[in-house]
Parts: structure tokens; sequence; C-alpha cells
């Protein structure tokens, strides 16, 4: 088959791949990875205009930056104290207490888990770029380098559009179901972001939407 | 927000070090086709995507430069002030019940996954300054109270 089709159907994938977070906390048809893709690209854009930065890069640090997710597991801040999936009951209570509270790491505990989640998803990267042209290749892999290791301004700012796009849709689905743990991602909000862009635009949902409830 | 990049002891090598390697395979792309310095069956793979396209390169050269360019290292305090909360603290924070560990760091080395929290976000500007047994008060839609249990440099 033709490597670029290749890459495209596997990327396609992630239109069906619904979020882990989601999942454990019982989301009722929740989104998948490409629609988290989606909107957070828009978002990037939208904000992005703010600031001085180059737009076409940060639209494309999120398009790409999930597309490792094809081969390697979407984690979250609770993996690995989540059960692998939610089908059992037994399952579904163990993360319903899991979520309840913070979870609880040691310094080196957190460091342990970025290093192995960042090396997995390199891993899947590479095998979802496997025969794409090189230019291609070569274009996605730096950007998702910069992204993960935020060396330029939009690096830096892409990564927190993920979080902010993120907490969007948490609040959302809070709103909508009552199914999140609100306080703990209000208080996640006051810990992840520094870009004062970004810190506006927090403030802004919690007005628009948690307030509002 | 970006004018200064407080760095500690290792973010800043980690900086010079990824600078060093770019000005040399640079050097070695320029003069060959093949660059010979990287071929580690381990290499990272961005330095595979380094050798292939020169653009990229100068690239992330230039971004070096400017954050080594507006790098101030985070020294550790003197003793007196170990007693309070500063950059490069490991802070034990007790938050509405719960104990967790943070790392208080600058911008560019601020990773929450490990635990390193930005001195810009809320929660680091919050926590500057204060002292073992202060209680600093976070108003959201809800209040968060963080109490300082620990602080080590």
């Amino acid at each position: 088959m033709d490597a670029a089709l290749k890459f495209l159907i596997n990327v396609g994938e992630l239109k069906d791949r619904k979020r882990r977070g989601w999942l454990a906390n019982k989301v009722p048809n929740c989104e998948t990875t490409a629609s988290h893709i989606f909107r957070m690209s828009l978002m990037a854009w939208v904000l992005a205009k703010k600031k001085k930065l180059n737009i076409e890069k940060v639209v494309k640090m999120a398009l790409i930056h999930d597309i490792c997710e094809v081969f390697a597991t979407d984690e979250t801040p609770y993996d690995p104290l989540l059960p692998a999936n939610f089908d059992s009951l037994t399952d579904q209570q163990k993360a319903e207490e899991i979520l309840k509270k913070w979870p609880k790491l040691s310094l080196a505990q957190k460091k342990k888990r970025a290093d192995l989640k960042r090396k997995r998803e390199e891993k899947s990267l590479l095998k979802l770029l496997s025969g794409v042209d090189e230019n291609f290749k070569n274009e996605i892999i730096g950007l998702w380098n910069d992204f993960e290791k935020g060396i330029s301004k939009e690096g830096r700012f892409t990564k927190q559009i993920d979080k902010a796009e993120n907490f969007l849709q948490g609040m959302e689905y809070w709103k909508k179901y009552g199914k999140i743990q609100r306080d703990l991602w209000l208080r996640w909000a006051k810990e992840i972001f520094d870009d004062p862009i970004i810190i506006d635009f927090i403030k802004t949902i919690e007005k628009d939407i948690v307030k509002k409830k | 927000m970006e004018d200064k990049f407080y760095l500690t002891k290792e973010g800043l090598e980690k900086i010079k070090k990824e600078y060093k390697d770019i000005l040399l395979l640079k050097q070695e792309k320029i003069h060959t086709d093949t660059p010979v310095a990287f071929h580690s069956e381990e290499l990272d793979t961005e330095f595979v995507v380094f050798k292939e396209d020169l653009e990229l390169i100068e690239a992330r050269e230039a971004d070096l430069e400017y954050i080594l360019k507006n790098a101030v290292l985070i020294e550790k305090p003197t003793q007196k002030e170990q007693g309070q909360v500063g950059l490069g603290a490991k802070v034990l924070v007790d938050v509405n019940g719960e104990t967790d560990e943070l790392i208080l760091v600058g911008t560019l080395e601020a990773n929450p996954i490990e635990g390193k929290i930005s001195n810009e976000s809320p929660v680091g500007k919050a926590l500057f300054g204060k002292k073992v047994g202060d209680i600093v008060q976070l108003n959201s839609p809800i209040v968060v109270n963080y109490k300082i249990k620990r602080i080590n440099y």
C-alpha cells in the first residue's frame, strides 16, 4: 500500500479512539482523540493570534501532537494507578475511587512515568511515520519534539493549549453530566498554566461555564 | 513573560549540551552530506531529523541561542533564605487535606506531570517567598488552601 495512504488510514483510527480519561470518568458518548485535536487546533489558532507566534507552526503542532496515540496508549495523570480498561464493574468502581483524589506519586515516580511515556510515544510515532516522505516525516518529528520539550515559543504555548482544551472539555462534561471531579480540575488549572493569555482564557471558562451551572 | 529563562543547573547544562551538539551537527552537515557525530542505536530521533535538514538545524540553533542569551541560573539560596520558597525549592504541601510534593522552577523547565510547577503559574506565584507553616489561599470558583509543610533545596 502507498505509504501516505497507509499513514492517513492509521491516523483515521483516532476518529473512533475514545479518550481514556473520559472513559475512566464514565462520560457517556465521550470525545475521541481526533475530536480533541480538532478543537485544540482551532483554539491554538485563535489564541496564538494574540501573541506574536508563527500560526502555521502552532496549528501544525496541534494537529500532530497526539497522532502517536495510533500505536501508544492515551495516558492520563492517574496512570499507572488506573486499571488497564474499564469494562468490568469492579474496574469501574476501582477507577471511581482513584479519581476522587489527586494522584499521589512521589517526584521520582512522576519523573519516571513522564520519561517512559515519552519513550513509548516516540517509538509509536516512528512506527506511524515509517515509509512516508522523508521531508514530511522530518517536519513532523521536529514539531513533535519541539512540542514535547518546549524549546520554541510555539512549542511552549501549544503544550499549554493542549491542556486548556482538555480543561474546557472537562468543564463542559462536568456541566452536562456532573461526572468530573470539578474541584480537582480547578486546582490543577492553577498549577499547570503560566502563559498570561491562557490564564485569562481559563478565567473566562471558569466565569462563563463553571459558575453558571 | 519570556524575557528571562530561570534554569536550574541541570536544566542549563542540558540546554548548553543541546546547543553544542546542534553546532557540531551543523558543521558536519555543511562540510559533509552524512554527519558522523551521531550514529548510536540509542540516537535521539530529533537528531536523525536534523541530520537531514539544515533549515531545521538552524531553527533549533536560533531557539537555543535565544534561551541561552536570556538564561538566568537559579543559585542555591543562602542559609537564611532557605527557609522560604524560591526557585529550585522542593516543597511538601498539604492541599485541602492531601499531601503533594512540588518543585518550583522557571517556565522552561515546568512540567506538572513531573511535579515541576512554573514560578509564573498562579500557585507558583502564591507560594513564592512563603515559609513552613504558611497557608496560601487560591480563590477561583473554589477555595484551595496550600499549607507548606517542608522546604528543601
